[in-house]
């Protein structure tokens, strides 16, 4: 280079800090929930509401709204959001997905209402509300279409909003949106999954969660994929990449890629569910154990992309 | 001051207008060449980090204590220990170097890019990338987009800011950058690089400058005259 540069900054090294991580990881599990299950709904063309459907409600409303206050919590001045809900600008990826969010989450709770209009009907205050429960029951289908759409634009768009930093080589890949809708999808599914079990009587053993089971390894087996696709890309790429590399070989972080992202997300459940005998694979607490390593192998891959992804800059 | 007012109440307006418009508009820089081309030189060889141009910058935009829009990178190209080629002693001061550290004020600014809100942008008449801190949302998106790290939340206000060669408080009316009336030693030099009569277009011509990474492809407007190492 030509010899001039400086290494200090004005700012924060670190702009984003963890309730950004933790954000990503509820916007993720909220869109690849309800995604997985509206499309085990459109491919295996049911009509009733089933327990995934109505786990998946609830669980991807309840996220996305705990996600936006993490949004908001870390605003400058929580006080200010309402200038992005005012203000926008759409050359930036933050601006697209607000409004991308905008229609996603009332169509989340519009889904999560319909699937439990049956459950909602057994309270009289919300008497009023029925009939245009009904009215919007009527409409389901592309309804159902436009959030599935949406629930998958929310997970790509949390990749891309951090992929657009181009100075952190680790997050600034175009894998990065494709890499966040499996993991999503993974630990959506696996979150919707254990809700319908322990809260809406859907039992372990039923064909849609046999069916689900058979889809996580395919799922996680392109997760992997794209992982390691993100780390070949960084050793061929050009200087700073390559330096980059050092956050999956040294330090506080890359452990917790060893022992979160891989650990807990890949080599637990597997071990869980093939290295321990078929009768313990079929049991609950396997099925709960591997729900839960897989939800916080995906909370470390957020938290140490974008830790390690704002420490290694070009 | 007043447009931004009026802007505000249009608001319902203003946000359907750009979601229609698709808001291509964020940067006119992409039809260069026209308007001028506001530059900023900092000559290693002359500074000897004062540090009157940090407070006189303070000053002029009225910044609180602990943040700063631009700062001196103090540097050296010793090895430690080793004795000093100029002086003969192993310990002394005869190479330091200091490097001008704030916006770079990019043609292609990631900061403008991202801002969700449109409170980071380019001014139409002048090109720099200024604030409209009635608009930012404090996200800190554009901290962390910004490639130089000289983006910042102002503890008062708790909004964004960078150094936009003072164009809110002295541009306006008329006058140099504070940093760059404030240097004793002539180490900045601020102009219309567009002009080719003027000071800085001519210093640009001759001297050998370089800029702060600029295989990004930001294009920053802040050069730098180095100081050549002797033994390269
Ligand atoms: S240096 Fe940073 S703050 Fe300044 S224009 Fe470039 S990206 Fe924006
Ligand atoms: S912190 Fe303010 S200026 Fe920066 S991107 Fe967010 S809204 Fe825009």
């Amino acid at each position: 280079m030509n010899g001039i540069d400086f290494s200090t900054g004005l700012g924060d090294a670190i702009a984003w800090p963890w309730p950004i991580a933790v954000y990503l990881f509820f916007a993720g599990i909220s869109g690849g929930a309800l995604a997985i299950a509206l499309l085990m709904r459109i491919y295996k063309k049911q009509t009733q509401d089933t327990p995934l459907l109505k786990a998946a409600g609830v669980v991807s409303f309840v996220t996305i709204c705990l996600g936006m206050l993490c949004l908001v919590l870390d605003l400058s001045n929580p006080l200010f959001f309402w200038k992005i809900l005012l203000y926008y600008n759409l050359n930036s990826v933050m601006s697209l997905g607000v409004i991308v969010l905008l229609f996603y989450i009332p169509l989340t709770a519009v889904i999560a209402a319909i699937a439990l209009r049956g459950e909602l009907a057994r309270f009289p205050q919300l008497k009023p509300l029925m009939p245009w429960l009904e009215r919007l029951a009527a409409m389901r289908s592309p309804l159902e279409w436009l959030t599935l759409v949406l629930a998958v634009s929310v997970c790509a768009y949390t990749g891309f909003l951090i992929s657009a930093l181009i100075r952190f080589p680790i997050i600034n890949t175009s894998l990065l949106p494709a890499l966040f809708i499996v993991s999503g999808l993974s630990a959506g599914a696996a979150m919707a999954k254990m809700v319908a079990v322990k809260w809406f009587g859907e039992s372990l053993h039923s064909e849609e969660m046999t069916l689900l089971h058979g889809a996580e390894w395919p799922i996680m087996a392109v997760e992997a994929m794209f992982l390691f696709m993100l780390f070949s890309g960084l050793i061929f790429g050009t200087g700073p990449s390559q330096a980059a590399t050092q956050a999956f070989s040294q330090g506080g972080w890359s452990s917790l890629f060893w022992g979160g992202v891989i650990g807990l997300g890949f080599v637990l459940p597997l071990m869980l569910n093939f290295a321990l005998g078929q009768k313990f694979a079929h049991s609950g607490r396997a099925f709960y154990l591997t729900g839960g390593s897989v939800i916080c192998g995906m909370m470390c891959l957020r938290l140490f992309l974008l830790y390690a992804g704002q420490i290694y800059t070009i | 001051m007043l447009p931004r007012r009026s802007l505000l109440k249009g608001l319902g307006v203003g946000s359907v207008a750009m979601l229609a418009g698709g808001c291509g508009s964020t940067d006119p820089a992409a039809e260069a060449g026209e308007g001028p081309n506001y530059v900023l030189l900092f000559d290693q060889t002359k500074c000897v980090g004062c540090g009157r141009c940090e407070d006189a910058c303070n000053q002029a935009n009225n910044l609180p204590e602990g943040v700063a829009r631009l700062t001196l990178e103090r540097q050296s190209d010793r090895v430690p220990g080793a004795v000093c080629p100029r002086c003969g002693k192993t310990e002394c001061n005869c190479d330091r170097k200091y490097v001008r550290v704030s916006c770079q004020q990019c043609d292609n600014a990631p900061c403008v890019m991202v801002c969700p809100t449109g409170a980071a942008y380019r001014d139409e008449k002048t090109g720099i990338v200024t604030m409209d801190g009635d608009k930012c949302a404090g996200c800190k998106y554009c901290i962390a987009a910004c490639p130089y790290k000289v983006r910042f939340i102002n503890s008062e206000t708790k909004v964004a800011e960078n150094c936009d060669f003072c164009l809110q408080s002295r541009l306006a009316k008329g006058e140099l950058p504070a940093c760059v009336s404030q240097c004793k030693f002539d180490a900045l030099v601020f102009g219309d690089a567009s002009d080719p009569k003027s000071y800085v277009a001519r210093l640009l011509a001759v001297k050998n400058t370089a800029r702060v990474k600029p295989h990004l492809g930001t294009e920053p407007s802040v050069h730098y005259i180095p100081i050549a190492k002797p033994e390269v």
